[in-house]
């Protein structure tokens, strides 16, 4: 009796490993870390991509047809993105390839990717240099430099002229950003007193604070995950560093976590943001909503930039008019989509043409609400 | 060739690569456990070998026939440099001491921007290909099954049963136990060397503590009765997530329940058996 059921069941989750047999439909695959510590993140992009896909799915594209997602788990390691791209491209013949989750991801399965001509969109890779592998590579999460510099422009019309400058020098997401914001003080005009470094998962940073304080600039820059960044803010105004002092934070800021890690002690930091849940037109409120219908919670930024990634994909597809790599590819540039990030359009670098959709947001009581 | 085969080839073509490139790091800690020692460095190795060989190709241009065998010079500085010292330790100790290694270069690698820092090396061309891998793997397995056979062999087998009466015996331990660390990282070293010349990007946490014990462990699976053992246990290592893909979430799961029932019930390794030597 057990083997006839766990025969029963073998061949019910063969079944439906097997892919859809009927005609006319648009393969597309997707790349995500679903399982391991970095899961989180995955998980919001599948749920944003599925949500998109629903509502796709409803109308078809290219007059009726339905668009299939295969979504491959690369556990955030390199080889088995590599391996879930060769995969997708090789046995499910997608025409068209999502993700990778994280940058390092991105820079293994690009090449494998580009090599076949298949377009492959991130939706989450910040990282400098991403786009650059190939004419197949596409983004539509703006890279921290296009994010940055809104912040920091907002930070000197409050009249921040010098700024001292801390990053986790360990993890590449932070390094990176900490390039930007170097590149963007300058660029601004805005004095770097000084540069700190720690580690991601140091806990003290009383010597790096106890020299910025010596040094009373007008603001702040962080560059590090929200764990360690949290930590730098509380013990920031545990030792006396003025409210005055602006904090400014990057992308890894940008998390609802940092007011509960944080509590007051955030209160006032500026951090940029592709998307806000608040944000108040009717396309995000409509997004918001459904979003909360189907999962029961809140969406959150990887959520609406897979959201949108997915819609722009489907008007993309329809647009060539084949679900054909090479005319994908080709129409993927003249892209013109206005989604729950705002309106967007792609560079000839296949980067997010405009940062117009960055909204600035303030912490105030341990939750982020729009600077004033 | 027909379209369908050069499909799968391609599809599959990173799984054949991790296969021989797994199978050497699973050689390279067979030939330490064989003489009874535990280290966990071959992961460090494997990442100097790695950047090394990037380096060569990415800033100077080398061919990769002079940059694989570059590969192995560090890391065989490395545990030169190293062995001398810690190989008078023993067990846990021995163990210790390379995971320290691990860490240390981390922190170099992260700290060095001309490596690249925390962000890594990309872009680095994909030269390593079946008969590099596979050569190089075919080439180790019949090396150690000729020494195994030898009297090297006999004497290794003695240390790791027993290293007091071993010396005894008149076996130089120091020696071999050197040897083997040297011959670890070399082999390490050009794993190393492969897999980056297959994936076009390493970064800095890809060769700390968590891929020293996924080596430590496709030697335990296998098992170390013969040179085989490991390799076959790195192969199923390997093979067994990709295998699992259509269980999707649940994959980890069984992944783990494989692995834990295989080694509680053959906890000598899938391959328990010791090979045959010709009486002395």
């Amino acid at each position: 009796m057990n083997r006839t059921h766990f025969l029963a069941g073998a061949a019910a989750i063969i079944a439906a490993a097997l892919p859809g047999l009927a005609a006319a439909q648009v393969q597309i695959g997707a790349i995500e870390i679903l399982t391991g510590p970095a899961a989180a993140y995955g998980i919001a992009i599948k749920a944003g991509l599925d949500l998109a896909l629903d509502e796709i799915n409803a109308r078809g594209v290219l007059g009726g047809q339905k668009i299939v997602l295969t979504v491959e788990d690369s556990a955030g390691n390199k080889d088995q993105a590599i391996n879930a791209a060769r995969k997708l491209v090789g046995r499910d013949k997608v025409v068209l390839v999502i993700g990778p989750t994280l940058s390092n991801e991105m820079f293994a399965v690009g090449p494998v990717t580009n090599e076949r001509k298949i377009p492959t969109v991130g939706t989450s890779t910040t990282a400098a240099g991403i786009t650059e592998m190939g004419p197949y590579i596409w983004r539509t999460s703006l890279p921290e430099s296009d994010v940055v510099p809104v912040t920091f422009k907002r930070a000197q019309a409050r009249g921040v002229k010098t700024i001292a400058l801390m990053y986790a020098s360990d993890d590449a997401f932070s390094k990176s950003g900490f390039d930007v914001m170097k590149a963007s003080a300058e660029k601004l005009g805005i004095t770097i007193v000084t540069i700190e470094t720690f580690g991601s998962k140091d806990n003290d940073f009383s010597a790096q604070l106890t020299k910025i304080k010596g040094l009373k600039p007008d603001a702040i820059g962080i560059s590090a995950l929200v764990e360690p960044v949290s930590g730098v803010v509380l013990q920031a105004r545990a030792l006396g560093i003025p409210k005055e002092t602006l904090l400014l934070g990057g992308n890894g800021s940008n998390s609802p976590k940092l007011g509960e890690i944080a509590g007051a002690a955030a209160d006032g930091m500026l951090v940029g943001s592709p998307w806000f849940i608040a944000k108040p037109d009717a396309i995000n409120t409509a997004f918001v909503t459904a979003f909360k219908a189907k999962y029961n919670k809140d969406p959150d930024q990887f959520a609406a930039q897979a959201y949108d990634t997915m819609k722009i994909v489907a008007q993309t597809i329809d647009r060539a008019g084949a679900a054909d790599s090479e005319k994908i590819n080709a129409a993927l540039g003249k892209t013109d989509f206005n989604g729950v990030m705002g309106p967007f359009k792609f560079t000839a670098g296949r980067d997010p043409a405009s940062s117009d959709g960055v909204v600035v947001l303030e912490m105030r009581g341990g939750k982020f609400g729009i600077a004033p | 060739m027909p379209v369908w085969l050069d499909d799968f080839l391609w599809t599959y073509q990173n799984v054949v690569y991790a296969l021989g490139v797994n199978g050497l790091l699973a050689l390279s800690m067979y030939v330490v456990l064989s003489v009874g020692q535990l280290s966990l460095g071959q992961a460090a190795f494997m990442g100097l070998g790695a950047y090394s060989s990037a380096l060569l190709t990415v800033k100077l241009h080398l061919p990769f026939a002079i940059v694989l065998p570059a590969s192995t010079i560090a890391p065989l500085l490395f545990a030169l440099a190293i062995g001398t010292p810690t190989l008078r330790l023993s067990g846990v100790y021995l163990a210790i001491a390379t995971i320290g290694l691990g860490e240390v270069l981390r922190a170099l690698y992260i700290n060095i921007d001309f490596v690249g820092g925390a962000l890594g090396i990309s872009g680095i061309p994909e030269r390593a290909g079946l008969v590099s891998i596979y050569g190089l793997l075919i080439l180790a397995l019949l090396g150690f099954w000729l020494v195994g056979r030898s009297a090297i062999g006999r004497a290794m087998e003695a240390m790791r049963e027993d290293d007091v009466a071993a010396a005894t015996m008149g076996v130089n331990v120091a020696r071999y136990r050197l040897g083997a660390l040297l011959t670890s990282a070399v082999l390490a070293g050009l794993a190393g060397a492969l897999s980056a010349h297959i994936s076009s990007f390493i970064g800095p946490n890809e060769y700390g503590f968590e891929p020293a014990v996924t080596i430590l462990s496709y030697a335990l699976l296998g098992g170390i009765g013969s040179p085989f053992a490991p390799v076959i246990g790195a192969w199923i290592l390997t093979l067994l997530p990709e295998m699992l893909r259509g269980f999707a979430d649940l994959r980890l799961v069984f992944n783990g329940v494989i692995i834990v029932l295989a080694v509680l019930y053959l906890p000598n390794g899938i391959l328990p058996w010791a090979m045959r030597r010709r009486a002395a």
